[in-house]
């Protein structure tokens, strides 16, 4: 490194809250200066408990609490706007992502979310056959969160339009796939 | 070049006609897109909203047999889980050891990925497509419809213009119809959200129905299959809930661009519409 070079300081190194959400994804909640264009562009804004910039401000203070038990956090589209937008590179869609991992292993989820029953199907699903069979997804979701009869009505049109084949597809391969499951819920360590 | 298709887990279930309209529109390019081999589900959002070493282990376990070529997808989810994976093991050397061991294997990150818009226009050419257009659209007024994935984030997907893609109005264009100007291209729609929690679908595709509507659009062009299934497929339960009447029947884009080539109809699973095209094309005398 030359004398000529200007040390650079780390700012989302603090620890906390915004340090896990960096060290998870690498969103960089530290860096927001609350210009509020994620929230401008957010197409669930105007719906949910809490704002995006309102989350990386709750972020960097710390407060755990609200944040990993907003609602906001699970309905967040993943749409990217945010990311896409914001000057500061904050990266609001990682730092969702990273927010609902720790909101999970904390067992902090809202009540009411059906997402991460959803999300547990859904790789489930993926862990035994490699691919998603989207009716049988849709049967395990329904009734595990015993909303059985919500949009049953559709079944029979989607058959009829061909969007729904019988049978679900399956990859070779399970055991080693069952095994990549397992090793990616270890870290990836040796 | 030579291409590998990632068709992506529902191009064999509800979008089954954006995966034939797309073997039909090929066939008539003489583009050969023989399937990847064994290729697994890229995780979609239930991966990275999860766990971010899975997120990017399944899309590398695919892209690391595709063998040198090049691999042309479909679905935009799909487009934007193996774009991501790709963005961060090409840039993350420890990264890249962490995904070797859980997939088996080393993988550089360096499988080119690219979406079938990017093929038809940019590496086939607008021009050689104008050659095969045998029933112009002439008439149509189309609102392309581009969703989140395609061009979001922009560092990672290279699509196109974050906020005002053209890609797909340019090819319809070709096909002879009326690409419209309007604000809600890139606008989402509630994506998976429609199992979870449908009033977040209903809220946002309304906007957007609103919005091409108003543009005078006669139909949607879209080229993923959660906008279209949420567009189409919910369209009765927006108007319902808001009081409205669009009757917009949603294309994929690939259909719409097989009926201007001339392809029949059954080919292009017109059927699997919810919102059906029949009458439209029909007023506009294109035979299908």
């Amino acid at each position: 490194m030359s004398a000529a070079t200007v040390a650079t300081i780390e700012i989302e190194d603090v620890g906390g809250l915004a340090g896990e959400v960096n060290a998870r994804g690498g969103a960089r909640p530290m860096s927001c200066f609350q210009c509020a264009k994620c929230s401008s562009g957010c197409p669930v804004a105007s719906r949910a408990d809490l704002k995006p910039h309102e989350v990386v401000r709750m972020v960097q203070l710390d407060q755990r609490e609200a944040v990993l038990t907003s609602r906001f956090i699970w309905e967040c589209t993943s749409c990217q706007t945010c990311s896409t937008r914001c000057p500061q590179q904050v990266d609001p869609a990682a730092m969702n992502d990273a927010l609902r991992a720790i909101s999970r292993a904390a067992r902090k989820v809202a009540a009411g979310t059906a997402v991460p029953a959803f999300n547990d199907i859904f790789l489930d699903a993926v862990r035994r056959r490699g691919r998603i069979y989207e009716m049988g997804l849709m049967v395990r979701f329904k009734l595990r969160t015993r909303r059985l009869f919500e949009d049953i009505g559709k079944a029979p049109m989607m058959l009829l339009k061909r969007k729904l084949p019988l049978m679900g597809p399956h990859v070779g391969g399970k055991a080693g796939r069952k095994a990549m499951f397992r090793r990616a819920a270890q870290g990836g360590d040796q | 070049m030579s291409y590998v298709f990632f068709p992506g887990c529902s191009l064999d279930g509800t979008a089954k006609d954006f995966h034939r309209s797309t073997l039909a529109v090929a066939a008539k390019l003489g583009l050969d897109l023989p399937e990847l081999k064994d290729w697994i589900c890229c995780g979609s959002t239930a991966a990275h909203s999860t766990d971010p070493l899975l997120a990017d282990a399944l899309p590398a376990k695919s892209l690391a047999s595709a063998g040198g070529a090049t691999v042309a997808v479909a679905c935009a989810s799909c487009y934007s889980r193996l774009k991501m994976a790709n963005h961060h093991i090409a840039a993350d050397r420890a990264l890249r050891a962490r995904v070797a061991r859980v997939v088996g294997g080393d993988y550089n990150g360096l499988t080119p990925v690219r979406h079938l818009l990017e093929i038809l226009c940019r590496e086939i050419g607008l021009a050689r497509i104008a050659q095969t257009i045998r029933r112009p659209l002439a008439g149509l007024k189309v609102a392309c419809y581009y969703g989140c994935l395609l061009t979001r984030p922009p560092e990672i997907t290279n699509f196109d213009d974050a906020e005002n893609p053209t890609l797909m109005d340019r090819l319809m264009e070709t096909a002879g119809a009326t690409p419209l100007e309007w604000p809600h291209k890139t606008e989402c729609c509630g994506a998976s959200y429609s199992i979870t929690d449908a009033s977040i679908v209903l809220e946002l595709s309304n906007e957007i129905l609103a919005m091409a509507k108003a543009a005078g659009a006669d139909c949607i062009a879209t080229a993923c299959p959660l906008c279209q299934l949420n567009l189409d497929m919910r369209q009765q339960d927006i108007e319902a809930r808001f009081g409205r009447r669009y009757h917009l029947p949603v294309f994929y884009f690939t259909q719409l661009l097989g009926l201007a080539m001339g392809c029949p109809a059954e080919d292009l699973s017109l059927g699997s519409l919810v919102v059906e095209p029949q009458e439209l094309l029909a007023a506009k005398g294109i035979a299908c």
